[in-house]
């Protein structure tokens, strides 16, 4: 009897046990997951939530914040600053593909063991270890309309291309996005060479040997071989190019000349701290979020469309 | 045994006799400075360094010499970043005990920032020249926020060597705006540089806009500017860009104006000797004795800017202000040992220090004049100050101040029109929390 009982009782006893031993490991799920949570909660939702509040909120000078509505937004989409920062930032996303390409292609070239790869592997990656307001300050003696680059030109014959790069709306615009790029590419060779290190020689060798020259290599061997990495790249470049300007616009341009240079997160910065309306400049943050939030989505989402393509 | 036990015992006394000691000295070690600390207060204290690093280091040592319960530690930023510094401290109310500011809506416009001064400590302020900048609508029957000590406003300096060089009387340097833009020509033809200047940054507005506005605005003028009543659109306001326009359009400044600023690069072209004129500041940072120092003192003239509009009633004068004020954040918790320092800055043991290790040019009235540097462009700032008016530039808002800097950039570029440029100045002032009515 005593064990007819014990027979029936055990299954509810594993499945009880089951039960328990889910109920622990949920819970040690739950404490592992809470710290990183609360981080998030604390550093990422409530300052995006509070960015939110800001944007309704008139602020005069460092008066008393009093609610505002839309008004913020309205004047946001009046003001003609505004629209240029945009501009300016659609034109420096525009650049993009050589934010994607000139990397790749470095890193090819330092895969196949181009003669000097040892030392360029180093070299291109020295640039992203300066302090980006440094590269500002270096970038604005290199490229002063008397400065080296200008002086190179004139001396090799190419006169007519030593410009006044920082004083011509599109040069300045151009100048700077390149200085961005100069001091950044070096980790997209890295984060390249990384994924090359996965790419089997013998696919490379094998295409070698049906003909393929460097450029076909690249566009249809490597690259499709590397397409998440490019999507990870893309990503990381599009918030460099909409979200990490700061330092090099402050140093270089001012956002000068005029606003040819101005990108949204300067104004940001400018409106709330110089102009002390904190209100608008929340309200043009998060225009900016949106914004960047927009394009990322539009990359990641091509990541993933590829991945799942893979599976 | 007995022998061992009494060594032992011997030994164990000492050990307790030897620890009393160590106990006893680190107490009597430790007592001293643990008290001394107690009783002294730091106060960190945000500035620009005007007068310069040799200035601030006696200002800091003579304070805390005459204050022994007072530290002070500076937080010194660089003039044009500033308010990019400053602006984050109020923001989130926190920071340093003592802050710099310039005197005028700048610091109205921040005042919610500062403690009021009390009576004792605005005492300080009957020995200066002036003080107004530093109380609410240039009034000091209203509250005032800050005390200042030196005196400020803009001059043209010119290089004689670089004048001579272009085939010009150094003795009598250009007095109107067809005098400069004729000498400008002949400083051009030698290969150098008219005028340095950089259009970026809060420059424009505070070391040219003033002069060129004298010719246009009078002083109910520049009280409706600091209302907000007075509109870009007014013929006045707008006679006063063209002004500044036709400085670029004319050609006499150098070539990359748009994208630099005047402090360090516009004063370095100066410097350097590759530029005949610039307009400055006469004390604080790159001022006569800055200049004098480099280029040598008999190298160097000052002078009030050239007149656009000979007989307009400010045209002679001198754009003066306070160059800058201290006052106490509302938020320190060290307000009594800051309103003190406060007091010392406006005092003439301060006063006494900016003539002598800075050449600074001082507010208070007890400082003997015999004690300034013998130097012929201080003397001639000296006969340019004694007929003084409202300092314009530090009547713009931020917004204002910004969109001069931006807009005249794109004049100089020919990408802008006036009217365009008027626009956005408008836009500028109705957008202008401090000016809205």
């Amino acid at each position: 009897m005593a064990e007819t009982a014990n027979l029936a009782t055990a299954p509810n006893r594993i499945a009880g046990a089951r039960k328990g031993f889910v109920r622990k490991e949920t819970l040690i799920a739950l404490l592992f997951v809470l710290p990183g949570l609360a981080l998030a909660i604390l550093f990422k939702l409530v300052p995006l939530l509070r960015g939110i509040w800001l944007s309704f909120l008139e602020t005069r000078g460092f008066e008393d914040p009093t609610f505002a509505g839309l008004a913020n937004y309205r004047t946001m989409l009046s003001d003609p600053s505004v629209h240029d920062s945009f501009r300016n930032a659609l034109i420096a996303f525009a650049t993009l593909p050589v934010w994607i390409i000139l990397p790749l292609v470095l890193a090819f070239l330092l895969f196949q063991k181009t003669p000097g790869w040892k030392f360029f592997r180093a070299a291109f990656f020295l640039p992203y270890m300066i302090a980006p307001i440094v590269v500002g300050i270096m970038f604005r003696q290199i490229l002063a309309p008397d400065g080296p680059l200008n002086a190179v030109l004139r001396a090799i014959g190419l006169a007519p291309l030593a410009i006044e790069w920082l004083n011509g709306p599109t040069s300045a615009l151009l100048a700077l996005t390149a200085v961005a790029l100069w001091s950044f590419f070096g980790l997209g060779v890295l984060t390249y060479l990384s994924g090359l290190s996965t790419v089997s020689e013998e696919v490379v060798e094998a295409a070698k040997l049906d003909g393929a020259r460097f450029w076909q290599l690249l566009f249809y061997i490597i690259m499709p071989l590397l397409k998440s990495v490019i999507g990870y790249w893309a990503v990381l470049c599009t918030s460099g190019i909409l979200i990490w300007m700061f330092p090099l616009i402050y140093a270089l341009t001012k956002g000068g000349p005029g606003t040819a240079t101005v990108l949204p997160e300067f104004l940001v910065f400018t409106t709330t701290f110089q102009f002390l309306d904190r209100g608008l400049g929340a309200a043009i943050g998060m225009a900016l979020f949106v914004f960047v939030a927009i394009v990322s989505a539009f990359v990641v989402r091509r990541m993933y469309v590829e991945g799942a393509q893979k599976k | 045994m007995t022998s061992i036990s009494l060594a032992a015992g011997r030994r164990s006394r000492s050990a307790r006799a030897m620890l009393a000691g160590i106990a006893f000295a680190s107490m009597t070690a430790f007592s001293g400075p643990a008290a001394s600390a107690a009783d002294t207060t730091t106060i960190r204290v945000l500035n620009w360094e005007p007068g310069g690093a040799d200035y601030w280091k006696a200002l800091v040592a003579e304070f805390e010499t005459l204050n022994p319960t007072i530290k002070v530690e500076l937080e010194t930023v660089p003039f044009d970043r500033y308010p990019e510094v400053q602006g984050p401290y109020i923001t989130t109310k926190s920071g340093p005990d003592v802050m710099e500011n310039n005197a005028g809506l700048e610091l109205f416009d921040r005042r919610r920032a500062y403690e009021e001064l009390p009576p004792e400590v605005l005492a300080a302020g009957k020995d200066l020249i002036t003080y107004s900048g530093g109380c609410l609508n240039f009034d000091t029957t209203k509250s005032c926020y800050g005390l200042p000590f030196g005196y400020q406003g803009n001059v043209m300096y010119y290089n004689k060597k670089v004048l001579a060089e272009a085939g010009l009387d150094a003795a009598n340097p250009p007095k109107t705006w067809d005098e400069m833009n004729a000498a400008c020509e002949k400083v051009k033809a030698v290969g150098k540089t008219c005028l340095a200047i950089g259009l970026s940054g809060i420059f424009p507005a505070y070391w040219n806009f003033p002069e060129v506005a004298r010719n246009y605005l009078t002083e109910d003028d520049m009280r409706a500017m600091l209302a907000g009543k007075m509109p870009w659109t007014d013929p006045k306001m707008v006679n006063i860009l063209k002004g500044l326009a036709s400085i670029t359009e004319k050609g006499w400044t150098n070539s990359s104006a748009p994208s630099i600023t005047m402090l360090p690069d516009g004063a370095d072209i100066f410097q350097s000797g590759n530029a005949a004129f610039a307009g400055t500041i006469i004390s604080d940072a790159v001022n006569w004795a800055a200049f004098g120092k480099i280029l040598g003192d008999e190298n160097l003239g000052a002078m009030r800017w050239p007149t656009l509009v000979a007989d307009a009633p400010l045209a002679g004068s001198f754009s003066g202000i306070e160059s800058s004020v201290f006052g106490v954040t509302s938020w320190s918790d060290k307000k009594e040992a800051a309103f003190q320092f406060v007091k010392f800055i406006a005092g003439k043991e301060n006063a006494e220090l900016l003539t002598k290790v800075a050449g600074g040019i001082s507010l208070n009235k007890n400082v003997d004049p015999s004690v300034l540097p013998k130097s012929q462009a201080l003397s001639q700032i000296l006969e340019i100050i004694k007929k003084p008016t409202l300092h314009a530039g530090v009547l713009l808002s931020g917004q204002e101040a910004d969109a001069l800097a931006r807009g005249w950039q794109e004049v100089a570029l020919g990408r802008l029109s006036i009217e365009d440029w008027t626009g956005r100045m408008q836009k500028a002032l109705e957008q202008s929390p401090s000016k809205r009515q």
